[in-house]
């Protein structure tokens, strides 16, 4: 009569060490093949994987193998006369794509390379007269995009472009009965929806509108006998989970709810011996956002280190729960789930 | 894409697989290259709509191609009549449809039909709410056609009630159904508002709630959904801004406020003070110094403002939904007032049950108990018999709650620290309310705490005990402004982080924890401490403690209970 449990078994000759060269090998070619069919058929976001990869390089402490001018040349060529940027040449500018580029920019140290201050301005136009943000000019309101501008203007110092309080008052009108966030007023709570409130949050330091207690038990709740996170209730666990759960409960300050060696063992085995690279669940494919989030996730979950300095945001408040609060910046655009 | 299962493949298959991709792609290269050249020319035609429309199917996150087809399609609506829009528009709802069924979770698609909808001369509400249905029974939790039911029902004016209705049925078929749970979360208050009510909520609805997530749980106990609902039954409303306690302390010539809820001083809300009727001009900071939300607020007493004789101090707390304020009677020859708000802190932890409520409580628990009896190990009964017992008395169920907690820590071990937390969470509010806060004294001592719950609405403690716990931190302790005296000993605390904002602590014994590094003695540079107690400690083992503390310390007479000479 009930409901089985959905999970996934890990075998017993799933991956148990990290693969860490195999991984930084996979990001490395990753952008060689340029003719390669996945890599064309995700053009459309060419500039968060930059980002990802980057990131993840960076972690693994070899972000020398990538090559800095070209990345920097494309990130210039995606800008556009509105200062805002799109995923490839060529592509619409977006909000998504927009923080993508200032995190590469960032990242580089090299914010000077682009009008910033018609970045501001892209950004500041997108503003509702309710607070909330649109991802472009076509009206698409969504959680994600107030994430995107308030992580964007605050990584170049100029928060106070926008209507904080207003911004602020959207997203917790997005708060639900389960303590989390959906994408608009009355949608349900989601796992990437939630890092990418809190994270608004964290950097307005309006962590109080968080119940922590309460949405904490929500997120450690993700956590399923095989220790894999899944990112609403009675769904399979999937390998992302463990970057946006987990930077959650970090910034609320409950990470410690987690059981973190269930969870290392899980991600582990999502590893691909063969490729390098991550899958959303052990004997999957690898995908392409996963490596970043994973090893950013490992990073968190691990307590290596508290953030990488150059993408986190330390953010401005009176009261931080727990460690450095926002942690990557990330945004949370490919949830299929 | 997520969730595609890796196969092994021969050579063979990997060479047939490659080529077959190459094909693929030459066609897709072509079909986009020739899309932005149309798109460049400024030919917004038919072509433009079926070669946009190829790229679409296969990939619907292509985002700039979902706003070529929207060029497109205003263009059209520039330059052709109502019918012959009528006519394209449904055909891109029937596109629009094929591209939803092959891949049911794009933003990008769901989008776009709701710019058709908003756009097409005469758009079919119903034709689309079934759709909604239909996709709904092809996935019961798919959030995006959820939102997509939001935006149908907002603009074709579907009643709340039909949609509780719709949510009714949905669970009524499968009660594993959070998306449905949710919407009735939303829907509810809308329908039956009483802002007084803990969910919003009028209070026969409730009930009828209760009834009907019972039903759930008892079919399939296991199932999250309708327990995370009948948690949201059970919690209290928003909790207002008010005063929780001041002092004026005339030593430091300083004024202390603590607020039940963060504020924005003057922000979000505005403190004023008189004494005896005159203003006082305020300069009101954070602790920190901080910009910023903060439960606790400092200012000085002006120089030139004399408090002399026995007065009353009038503090008022202004808001834009609140106002409250409170009275210190000040006498001669005392050096510090303080007040507390009578109602602190019963009124943060319990809510305020009706006699019905009480009476449904009591039967819930009930019903939950017997529960347990079928389901002896099952979490979530024992987590909700928890909540009802806290909810209808914490002290009297105190014992009874602490071993339900023990009980989950080993049935539910994935979750262990969760419950512990819990459970240091539950004793302290306990203890809180069995004691006078006016004495500025808490022991907390022996009680099994993992973490140190509600030090925000605890500033003006002078003496704080913690003695013999499982803490690992100390960073909560940094909210108790007024702190003097701490006592942490026979804890696992390996860091001082959070000491270094408490600008009065004179005493502190840390015996008997983890402390192993120098450099953690630096948190303590800025207290007036006059007596340490640090055996016990690693650190000890590795360096001269008393030199290093005396270094830092100046102030410092007593280590571990030897004077200093």
């Amino acid at each position: 009569m009930g409901t089985p449990v959905k999970d996934v078994v890990i075998s017993d000759s799933a991956p148990k060490s990290l693969l860490l060269e195999k991984h930084a090998d996979y990001i490395a070619a990753y952008g060689k093949k340029k003719d390669d069919y996945e890599y064309c058929m995700t053009e459309y976001l060419r500039l968060s994987g930059i980002y990802w990869g980057l990131t993840a390089m960076d972690l693994v402490k070899q972000l020398d193998r990538m090559s800095k001018e070209e990345v920097l040349e494309f990130v210039q060529s995606c800008q556009h006369e509105c200062g805002g940027f799109g995923a490839s040449t060529g592509h619409d500018p977006h909000l998504l794509y927009t923080l993508s580029a200032v995190q590469v920019l960032v990242l580089y140290d090299a914010v000077d390379c682009v009008d910033v201050g018609k970045v501001i301005e892209f950004v500041k136009t997108l503003q509702e007269e309710d607070g909330s943000f649109t991802g472009d000019k076509w009206g698409e309101v969504d959680t994600r995009f107030s994430f995107c501008a308030v992580a964007c203007l605050a990584l170049l110092g100029q928060l106070d472009a926008i209507d904080v309080d207003k911004a602020v008052d959207f997203v917790t009108s997005c708060q639900n009965f389960d303590g989390g966030f959906g994408c608009r007023p009355g949608s349900e709570t989601h796992a990437g929806q939630i890092y990418c409130c809190v994270g608004m949050l964290a950097i307005t330091g309006r962590l109080h509108h968080v119940n922590a207690d309460l949405l904490g038990w929500w997120l450690c709740e993700r956590q399923l006998p095989s220790g894999g996170l899944n990112g609403r209730p009675e769904k399979l666990p999937d390998l992302c989970y463990s970057w946006w759960v987990l930077t959650s409960l970090k910034i609320i300050g409950r990470i410690h709810w987690i059981d973190k060696d269930k969870l290392t063992r899980f991600m582990l085995a999502c590893q691909d011996e063969e490729t390098g690279g991550f899958a959303d669940r052990p004997g999957d494919m690898v995908t392409v956002p996963h490596p970043v989030w994973d090893s950013g996730a490992v990073v968190t979950g691990g307590g290596v280190t508290e953030g990488h300095q150059s993408c986190v945001l330390h953010a401005r408040r009176d009261d931080p729960p727990s460690g450095h609060p926002t942690g990557f910046i990330m945004t949370g655009t490919r949830d299929r789930h | 894409m997520h969730g595609r299962l890796k196969v092994k493949s021969t050579e063979e298959q990997k060479e047939a697989k490659r080529i077959e991709q190459e094909k693929k792609l030459k066609l897709y290269t072509a079909a986009t290259e020739e899309a932005f050249r149309k798109r460049k020319d400024g030919e917004y035609d038919d072509e433009a709509l079926k070669v946009s429309g190829e790229i679409l199917y296969r990939n619907s996150d292509f985002s700039t191609m979902w706003n070529f087809r929207k060029e497109i399609f205003l263009h059209m609506n520039d330059n052709k009549n109502e019918d012959e829009l009528q006519e394209l528009f449904d055909s891109e709802l029937d596109f629009l449809e094929a591209c939803l069924k092959y891949n049911p979770k794009s933003y990008g698609t769901w989008h776009h039909r709701c710019f058709v909808l908003d756009t097409m001369p005469r758009p079919d509400w119903e034709k689309e709410l079934k759709l909604c249905n239909l996709f709904l029974q092809y996935d019961e939790r798919n959030f995006h056609c959820w939102d997509y039911r939001r935006f149908i029902v907002k603009r074709s004016q579907v009643t709340p009630e039909a949609e509780l209705e719709f949510t009714t049925n949905k669970i009524s078929s499968n009660f594993s159904n959070y998306s449905s749970w949710h919407y009735r979360s939303k829907l509810l208050p809308f329908i039956h508002p009483d802002p007084s009510s803990p969910a919003g909520v009028k209070e026969d609805i409730l009930l009828q709630e209760y009834e009907m997530v019972q039903n759930a749980f008892f079919t399939d106990p296991d199932d999250q959904s309708a327990w995370f609902y009948y948690r949201w039954l059970l919690g209290r409303g928003k909790k207002t801004v008010g005063i929780n306690c001041v002092c004026c302390d005339k030593i430091h010539s300083k004024i202390i406020v603590s607020t039940t809820e963060p504020v924005l001083v003057p922000d979000t809300v505005e403190l004023k003070v008189e004494v005896d009727g005159s203003h006082m001009p305020m300069t009101w900071r954070t602790a920190s110094n901080n910009i910023g939300y903060s439960n606790l607020w400092i200012s000085d007493i002006p120089e030139d403002f004399k408090i002399s004789g026995s007065c009353t101090l009038t503090l008022t707390l202004g808001g834009s939904s609140t106002s409250c304020s409170c009275e210190l009677l000040l006498q001669d020859d005392s050096t510090e007032e303080c007040y507390f708000h009578k109602d602190t802190p019963a009124i943060w932890f319990r809510s305020e049950l009706s006699a019905a409520a009480t009476t449904t409580l009591k039967r819930e628990l009930d019903s939950v108990k017997e529960l347990h009896e079928m389901e002896p190990e099952n979490k979530w009964v024992l987590l909700t018999s928890i909540s009802l017992m806290k909810s209808l008395d914490s002290h009297s169920y105190e014992d009874t709650i602490m071993d339900e907690l023990k009980t989950l820590e080993t049935i539910d071990s994935h979750r262990t620290s969760y419950y512990r937390d819990l459970r240091s969470k539950y004793l302290t509010e306990n203890i809180l309310e069995r004691t006078d806060l006016s004495k500025r004294c808490l022991r907390l001592r022996d009680v099994g705490l993992t973490v140190f719950y509600h030090a925000k609405l605890l500033p003006l403690l002078v003496e704080l005990d913690l003695s013999n716990n499982r803490l690992t931190s100390l960073r909560d302790v940094r909210h108790i402004y007024c702190l003097q005296r701490l006592c942490v000993d026979d804890n696992q605390i390996s860091k001082l982080q959070g000491l270094e904002s408490i600008v009065h602590l004179k005493e502190i014994s840390i015996r008997n924890n983890e402390i192993k590094r120098e450099e953690e003695f630096q948190f303590l540079r800025k207290c007036p401490l006059v007596v340490v107690n640090i055996a016990g400690n690693p650190v000890c083992d590795s360096v001269n403690v008393n030199s290093v503390l005396r270094n830092i310390l100046t102030g410092l007479k007593k280590i571990d209970d030897i004077k200093i000479s």
